[in-house]
């Protein structure tokens, strides 16, 4: 994920009434704990956040905290009972007349600068997926006999194996997504690690109150969370945390998690999750007069939903030829969609840095149109949303987000694939629109190029619960298999009481 | 739209539609009367947004089924910008637009259409009552009243709402044979379902969903697209028109 709220730097503009305590340190005496303020605005509205400046000491009492609550509780906890907490303590934010749930439908525009209705269905439709039914979705698509997370289960090799999760995960997250912090944080505590996670400073907020929510429900559990901030790239409070992990999980960008993986202890098992490209595939037959349209407006809500911000969002659609409506035309009618959900969902205000990027990509497309014919650029005369078509070239690479996308028409979807396949360790999330044997034809060949998740267009940014993650286990890839062989059992029975 | 030194009053104007109709009167420079019932504080705010605006604002509080505040409110209007050319129905009684909630028929007794009947329908009479005397003086006035798409494609059967606003196009029909030979124009704006409002906020995505799809503009009305049809019959550039009803609704219905 990348991207960032508009930061105000330093005092400045509005100020809240009262800065949003961000953060959760379970054992350190408020008092004790020093705080910086973040100030964010967008959409008229302003947010203060005073995010906790942890001294090295303090970060290694707190890591000490979690450990020890995890010991005492949530080791011994069966993984049912983990999930009808954290299930309680998620239908809380789901009500709109909770608390934090309030705070954050008020907050979070200022915070990420989307808009408000995109925070407002983008956080239901985030926590949905961490209900009771969902988790436990979660838990049986890793393991094939859950109670493996709770006690000794028969190994079908013989003798008996148990999932282990560290005792302490490290969470380094990223990005401005409000939630995305949960799909780690629900992981870690699933496997029954204690977890500490370093807040991104584009979303401050969100797991803090997720562990909030959960400290209501059962203070115990949340005694295990530890949500802590940092200045990006401040090396001393990063070490602290990652020196105490038994694992480490980081999003970002691969420069980012290049710096992470260096210093992370030889030992200490790394999992990173780098930034990834989505496109989507719209066959022929999706584009019939009575389907076109309705395709197009999936594939802009997919555009619309976090600007493009997410690792699941599209860049670029590649579009047969054939169809009754040509690919020009679903060009055409995606335009018109971003034009029509601009209105509802008004893409986030840009900063500087990204303005200057959308500016660029716009006017080497510009560049290109001009010389060729086969390049046309649609748009709005603001550059809320942008649709650049183009014949016969499926490069593939994020035109500056935010609302721009190219539409590549190709004789057939396979003549992408090379292109595509060159991309490999960028792709994760491809949303197709074909016939059901085309889908699995297609869904083939884009796994042998690299991609790990196929959906339905409308769908990209709103993964399954239990999906794979980068094609990753979100659970077993946490825990380590205990095993008592088989001889080791056999052996034991010599020496019971009751032996013969 | 040129509406400097216009005078129009707008009845249920602290928020949703009728603070965004006020809005965009005051952008053309009118003077805009923002009626309200409860709300003073949000009233004030539409106000002074107005002033912001370049055009005046001034809120008045009237509830405008009490015949006798409505005359009460005419007075004052007057008595502050000096005449009144433009009135704008858009009061109604709260309503809650949520397919998932509403009543079906066999629930509703006659009792709640009469409400709605008093609520939509009894407030339009009143102010339309005490409008004609400062029309006719000059022979010149407009009078627009907002009614819904629904009257035309009830989508959703709010039965009892549906058929108090159908009852004020008809009556708008009537008014406009009757005041048409003294120069008093009557139309009606019906939009589609308009969000987001105090009344449809619990209108779920779903069913907004399934409005888009059907809609050729491909997108639900919001309070701000309802302006520019009311502008237009409120002001000279509808002179010939009257007893029409303007559907604002992306194109879902078609007359």
């Amino acid at each position: 994920m990348l991207g960032g709220g508009r930061r105000i730097p330093g005092g400045g503009e509005g100020v809240a009434a009262v800065a949003e305590l961000a953060g959760h340190l379970p054992g350190l005496p408020a008092e004790s704990v020093a705080r910086e303020t973040l100030r964010f605005s967008a959409w008229g509205r302003c947010a203060e956040v005073a995010a906790p400046v942890l001294s090295g000491d303090q970060l290694t009492a707190l890591a000490a905290h979690v450990r020890r609550s995890r010991e005492r509780f949530l080791a011994g906890l069966r993984t049912q009972e983990i999930v009808d907490i954290l299930d309680r303590a998620v239908r809380t934010l789901l009500d709109r007349s909770d608390p934090r749930r309030r705070r954050a439908e008020e907050l979070l525009p200022a915070v990420t600068g989307y808009d408000p209705e995109t925070v407002r269905l983008g956080l239901t439709a985030c926590l949905k997926t961490f209900r009771g039914a969902q988790l436990s979705a979660f838990v049986a698509e890793d393991f094939a006999n859950p109670q493996m997370l709770d006690g000794f289960q028969p190994l079908r090799k013989g003798g008996y194996g148990r999932a282990f999760g560290p005792a302490l995960i490290a969470h380094v997250w990223a990005g401005n997504v409000p939630g995305l912090p949960l799909w780690s944080l629900v992981s870690g505590l699933l496997v029954k690690s204690a977890n500490i996670g370093k807040l991104p400073s584009a979303e401050p907020l969100m797991a803090g109150w997720f562990a909030g929510a959960v400290a209501d429900i059962e203070p115990r559990l949340a005694d295990c969370i530890g949500i802590v901030w940092w200045k990006g790239g401040d090396e001393v409070r990063q070490q602290a945390l990652l020196d105490q992990a038994g694992l480490v999980l980081a999003y970002g960008g691969n420069a980012t998690l290049e710096r992470i993986r260096a210093r992370v202890p030889v030992a200490t098992r790394f999992l990173p999750f780098g930034h990834k490209l989505g496109f989507g595939m719209i066959a022929a037959a999706a584009l019939d007069a009575d389907k076109a349209a309705g395709v197009a407006r999936r594939a802009a809500l997919d555009i619309v939903r976090y600007d493009q911000h997410g690792c699941y969002s599209p860049h670029v659609f590649y579009v047969e030829r054939g169809g009754a409506a040509s690919p020009r035309v679903f060009a055409s009618y995606l335009g018109g969609e971003l034009a029509a959900l601009s209105h509802r969902f008004p893409r986030r205000a840009l900063d500087a840095e990204e303005a200057a990027g959308l500016a660029a990509a716009r006017q080497e497309a510009e560049i290109r149109s001009a010389v060729s014919d086969s390049v046309e650029i649609a748009g709005d005369a603001e550059g809320a949303w942008r649709v650049v078509f183009a014949d016969d070239d499926p490069g593939l690479a994020p035109a500056g987000a935010n609302r721009t996308v190219k539409v590549a028409a190709l004789d057939r979807l396979d003549d992408a694939l090379p292109e595509i396949a060159r991309h490999a360790p960028w792709l994760q999330t491809v949303g197709v629109a074909a016939a059901p044997e085309e889908l699995f034809r297609l869904s083939a060949l884009l796994g042998e190029a690299g991609a790990s998740r196929v959906c339905a267009l409308g769908e990209m940014t709103a993964p399954e619960a239990g999906w794979h993650h980068d094609g990753r286990f979100n659970l077993l890839d946490l825990v380590r298999i205990v095993e008592i062989e088989r001889g080791a059992e056999a052996a034991a029975e010599d020496f019971a009481a009751y032996c013969d | 739209m040129d509406f400097r030194d216009r005078v129009i009053l707008v009845t249920g104007a602290s928020r949703g539609i009728g603070a965004a109709v006020a809005r965009a009167f005051a952008a053309e420079g009118g003077r805009v009367a923002v009626n309200y019932l409860r709300n003073a504080e949000a009233a004030e705010a539409v106000a002074a947004e107005c002033r912001a605006l370049g055009g005046d604002g001034w809120p008045v509080r009237a509830d405008v089924g009490d015949a006798e505040a409505v005359a009460a409110m005419f007075e004052g209007v007057e008595r502050e910008f000096g005449a009144i050319h433009a009135v704008v129905n858009n009061a109604f009684l709260a309503y809650a637009f949520d397919p998932a909630a509403r009543t079906p028929f066999w629930d509703l007794d006659w009792a709640d259409y009469e409400r709605q009947m008093e609520g939509s329908l009894r407030g339009c009479f009143n102010v339309c009552r005490a409008a004609i005397p400062a029309f006719a003086e000059r022979a010149e006035g407009s009078i627009v009243n907002i009614a819904t798409d629904l009257v035309e494609r009830p989508s959703i059967p709010y039965h009892e709402y549906t058929t108090a606003k159908a009852a004020v196009v008809a009556f708008s029909r009537n008014l406009a044979v009757e005041l048409g030979p003294r120069g008093i124009r009557v139309n009606c704006v019906a939009p589609g379902l308009v969000y987001p409002t105090e009344g449809s906020r619990n209108t779920s995505e779903a069913a907004m969903e399934r409005i888009v799809a059907d809609t050729p503009l491909r997108r639900i009305a919001a309070p701000e697209d309802v302006a520019g049809p009311v502008l237009f019959l409120a002001s000279d550039w509808s002179r010939f028109m009257t007893g029409q009803t303007l559907y604002v609704d992306g194109g879902l219905v078609m007359r």
